[in-house]
């Protein structure tokens, strides 16, 4: 039966050359800013390099304190001081990386100025995160305790600052300081905020609020348990420091922080509240955005099946006289026009490889490369046969209530 | 009133040729009821939208109330349509989405004429067939009788001087193809209209004054 | 015929409906995408009034600042002049990070005679006007003479003048008469679009700093004359850590802040005006096909009108027509939603940016429309009356 379904639809759409053009633009076109929107949704929130381990991870990436009574309210990254003494000594997480939201800053090299993302990290952020090293090694602990002017570099910047040669052992200068370069790791995009630098330094060299013992400051924390198991363990006992927490401060009475997956902190500094992470209306919004995307082409698609289906409606007078019930003659026609919309999904995916072969081609944003994995292949598949209901059910409804005498006679 | 000189009609496709028509001549006087008979295909309704300048005769000369109809723009044709002459289908040609009164209106509203004037002119001409207490139904709602004095009525509601009806009676039981058989003489008698019918009936072309046959695309009495 | 046309459409509305929604959809996706364009595009023609081409604006973070006020004042006196002892600068301004066309934006409540605004803050020095090169409305800019002052001076642009005064005189008003901190307006500055070319001129005001102040300013803007070059910001670069306690530094050109801060609103934009354009090709071609087909659906219609009078002119006229019939009713409810936006005042936009916009997308369908059934309408008028009759 499907087969033969197959065979009508192709049979169909060969015959209407001029609707089937039409209703494959819009499916292809339509698909195709669904699949790359889920691209870069899968490039933002997916696990890849060099953060690889997202899953059993939690990132602690602002505090917000408030007071019940003033109007006080700070929110913010925390300072190196906190994360130091009351999350590095955490008990269930294996491992704690700590890093420095990345600062700006300047150098001049051969007459020419060079900006560098600077990011302060911990010995463990090493760890934490897979990076791959395409020469020298990262900085140690001993060298973090001691105050060592070392630095990993990205690719980019051995790149721009020194050409195609070597940079282990070399010095590097920026912000007035010079640094030996201990390694070079392939580059991270912005879009990774835990990860993005272009250079990375021992957070004893930060220069900033190097005695500050506030709860404030620029750093965040990403905690690894030895498995996804650890989640939960690490986010309770997360809150039992935060509850613990000696708050001796007039302007503020109360401390939310949470440890979340990825996710959450991706959607609790976009759209979170106090308590809630905001997954739920990131969620929400972005369901609607793509409801949106969907609901002009859907009506077009309508108009042009209901006009498809009146042409036919000579044949759907001959089958239902022929015996078709009009619940055989509405799956058909849904059938066939799944059939149409994952064509136009195949053609959609064609487009979007090469708009997103352009995107990475022009390095819109640097060291960003979005893929069509498996992921997006599964979105694209569920929007195909989601567009291909949506606009087959009230056209197929239509047809199903054809009498047959003016079916045939409006032939 | 209605001349027809030579008239000659061939279809081509790229393959074949058909003759429709071949050297045909008929006048059809003023005031006459005149009808059209033949077996299917030999020709009737081509040379009914002839007559009607629905369609141009390859060769020939058409002329209506002395007038040649030969170098008529599509603009006038229209006009001339409109003024002069009045269709009827065998299968009513209504449309479906207007309501009884709405389609009578219709050829008027290809005139210059006020709201008023086309719905007071369309009643009267429902009143004429009959048909007065449907004006507010959709075509679908009647039956086939009814529909065609829908049709009747929008034919006389421009009051032309010819109407021209192809097998009028032809979807309908002998009834109700009487009753509009009966609708047409009286036109024809009372109103003077022209009349061309083009039928399967031999009764029904009984009625008339004149017979014309046709057989082949040729004119046989 | 209107009358006419109207019938024929709203006897056949379960067969329009779709139709119509679509249209009506495709209207509102055109009316957000004009009220951007619109409101963009009056912000654009007002006249940017900031000569940014040789500003640069200098971040420090200085580790530890002197505590005691005297010593403040020295530490920031130093900065000052070693900058200003390079031959390149020609002014230069200890500033708030809301420097212009950056993200940060400082924002702050401020009443005269009770009548309070939220406006933009700037704190700055007296050569501000200097680099970025302002013209005074009325005024003058504040200086080392406002010191004497009882007042604290402020400069106020001509959008916050409008919103106080009206017509009337800014100079010499108190502001926050009842505070603790009074202010007096000593000037007022044309119109700045410091949040870059797109952006509405908001109300602002820009305050002397004082000592409170310099415990936490760490930017500066600076004007540099044209020789300056990279090897010149490499020097201006290397002399300023001793004056800084060997904090850390940024340079950024406004030119380049500028481009991004313009992209911030470009790009979304220019998304979205593809987005919307492929909706709109995508309507139109479905528009064309759907009454493409109708006309072939309605051959035996289109006959019959022919018969009985009507040119093939007035019939594709009739069929273009329908079809603007048909996008009317659409856009009168899509319009009954449109004017919502003013009259509820979403997203605080003035009410000519969307009546401006409403009527441009109304054009827009109706030419769309328009476009879209004028073909079917000439094909329909190219029916030959007996074939069409014929065939049903």
């Amino acid at each position: 039966m499907l087969k033969n379904y197959f065979k009508i639809a192709i049979a169909v759409l060969k015959r209407r050359k001029f609707f089937t053009f039409i209703s494959l633009f819009g499916i292809s076109f339509t698909l195709t800013i669904l699949i790359v929107l889920t691209s870069f949704l899968d490039h933002l929130l997916s696990p890849q390099y060099p953060d690889t381990k997202r899953n059993q991870s939690l990132y602690i990436s602002t505090m917000i304190r408030t007071h019940s009574t003033r109007q006080s309210f700070s929110n913010g990254p925390m300072s190196i001081h906190f994360l130091n003494k009351y999350v590095y000594t955490m008990k269930t997480p294996a491992k704690v990386g700590i890093a420095s939201i990345f600062t700006a800053t300047n150098t001049y090299v051969n007459n020419k100025k060079l900006n560098i993302d600077v990011k302060y990290t911990n010995a463990e952020f090493w760890e934490v995160n897979e990076f791959r090293f395409l020469e020298g090694r990262p900085y140690t602990a001993q060298e973090i305790t001691n105050g060592d002017h070392v630095a990993v570099i990205s690719e980019r910047t051995r790149q721009d600052y020194f050409g195609d040669a070597s940079a282990v052992g070399k010095y590097i200068e920026t912000d007035n300081e010079r640094y030996r370069v201990t390694g070079v790791v392939k580059s991270v995009p912005i879009t990774l905020l835990f990860c993005y630098g272009d250079m990375y330094l021992p957070y004893t060299l930060s220069k900033s609020n190097r005695n500050n013992t506030d709860l404030g400051g620029e750093y965040f924390a990403v905690l690894q348990g030895r498995s996804a198991a650890d989640l939960p363990k690490m986010a309770a006992e997360y809150q039992q420091v935060i509850a613990r927490y000696p708050l001796n401060s007039d302007e503020f009475d109360k401390i939310h922080s949470f440890a979340d997956t990825y996710l959450a902190s991706f959607t609790r500094t976009m759209m979170g509240t106090d308590e809630k992470s905001g997954t739920a209306r990131f969620m929400l919004g972005l369901s609607l955005v793509v409801l949106f995307i969907l609901l002009l082409p859907t009506l077009n698609l309508i108009n042009i099946n209901i006009s498809r289906i009146m042409e036919r409606s000579s044949e759907i007078g001959v089958r239902k006289a022929f015996g078709a019930s009009s619940r055989t003659l509405v799956y058909q026609f849904i059938i066939e026009n799944i059939i149409l919309t994952l064509i136009g999904g195949l053609l959609g995916l064609a487009f979007s490889a090469t708009i997103i072969a352009i995107l990475n081609h022009s390095q819109v944003l640097p060291s960003m490369y979005l893929t069509i994995n498996f992921t997006v292949l599964l979105w694209t598949l569920a929007a195909c046969l989601l567009l291909g209901l949506f606009s087959g059910v009230y056209p197929a409804w239509r047809m199903s209530r054809l009498q047959v005498v003016t079916a045939l006679k409006a032939s | 009133m209605i001349h027809l000189q030579n008239i000659e009609k061939v279809y081509r496709t790229s393959s074949v040729e058909t003759l429709a028509l071949n050297n045909v001549n008929l006048t059809v006087r003023k005031g006459e009821f005149v009808s059209i008979m033949g077996p299917s295909g030999c020709g009737k309704s081509t040379l009914l939208n002839i007559m009607g300048l629905l369609d141009v005769p390859s060769k020939g000369e058409v002329r209506i109330d002395n007038e040649a109809t030969v170098n008529l723009s599509d603009k006038q044709m229209a006009h001339f349509r409109n003024k002069k002459l009045g269709f009827i289908f065998q299968s009513y040609h209504l449309i479906n989405d207007l309501k009884v009164l709405d389609n009578v209106e219709l050829p008027l509203l290809y005139r210059n004429s006020n709201a008023k004037e086309r719905t007071r002119l369309a009643k009267a001409a429902l009143e004429k067939v009959g048909l007065s207490n449907r004006m507010k139904h959709f075509p679908n709602q009647l039956s086939g009788g009814q529909k065609q004095r829908v049709a009747i009525a929008r034919a006389i509601v421009g009051e032309p001087e010819i109407i021209l009806a192809d097998e009028p009676t032809g979807n309908l039981d002998s009834a109700m193809g009487n009753e509009i058989m009966d609708i047409l003489l009286e036109l024809n008698s009372i109103d003077k209209t022209t009349i061309v019918m083009v039928t399967h009936d031999e009764q029904m072309a009984r009625k008339t004054h004149r017979l014309v046959r046709l057989f082949d695309g040729s004119q046989v009495s | 015929m209107l009358k006419h046309l109207f019938k024929l459409i709203w006897n056949k509305k379960k067969q329009n409906f779709v139709l119509m929604l679509e249209i009506l959809v495709s209207f509102l996706v055109i009316f957000a995408v004009f009220t951007m364009v619109v409101y963009y595009y009056k912000n654009y023609r007002k006249p940017l009034n900031l000569q940014y081409e040789r500003v640069w604006a200098i971040h420090f973070e200085i580790p530890s600042r002197p505590p005691n006020r005297d010593s403040l004042l020295l530490f920031y006196e130093n900065l000052r002049n070693q900058i200003k002892s390079m031959p390149e600068i020609e002014a230069v301004s200890i500033t708030s990070s809301n420097v212009p066309f950056s993200m940060s934006t400082m924002q702050n409540n401020f009443n005269y005679d009770g009548k309070g605004i939220t406006l933009n803050d700037y704190i700055c020095e007296g050569e501000h006007a200097r680099v970025l090169g302002a013209k005074m409305a009325a005024g003058r800019w504040f200086s080392k003479e406002d010191n004497a002052s009882k007042y604290r001076p402020v400069v106020i642009n001509e959008e916050l003048k409008k919103r106080w005064f009206g017509n009337g005189d800014a100079i010499g008003k108190i502001l926050n008469k009842e505070s603790d901190h009074p202010y007096k307006v000593v000037g007022v500055v044309t119109d700045m679009k410091t949040k870059g070319d797109y952006q509405l001129v908001e109300p602002e005001l820009y305050r002397r700093a004082d000592t409170a102040d310099y415990y936490w300013l760490s930017n500066a803007l600076v004007r540099v004359k044209p020789t300056a070059d990279v090897a010149f910001e490499s020097r201006l670069y290397k002399s300023l850590p001793n004056f800084i306690n060997h904090g850390t530094l940024e340079i950024e050109h406004l030119t380049d802040k500028l481009v991004s801060r313009n992209s911030m609103t470009l790009v979304p934009m220019i998304i979205l005006m593809i987005v919307a354009g492929f909706f709109v090709v995508n309507v139109a071609l479905g528009l064309f096909g759907v009454l493409w087909y109708n006309i072939n659906r309605r051959r035996g219609e289109i006959g019959l009108r022919r018969a009985v009078g009507a040119t093939g002119q007035s019939v594709s006229r009739q069929l273009v027509s329908e079809a603007l019939v048909l996008a009317t009713m659409a856009l009168i409810v899509g319009c009954f939603f449109a004017v919502q936006f003013p009259l509820m005042n979403v997203f605080d936009m003035p009410a000519s940016v969307y009546l401006i916009a409403i009527g441009l997308s109304v054009i827009f369908i109706y030419l769309l429309v328009a476009a879209c059934s004028f073909y079917p309408g000439k094909q329909a008028a190219t029916i030959y009356p007996a074939v069409a009759l014929h065939e049903e």
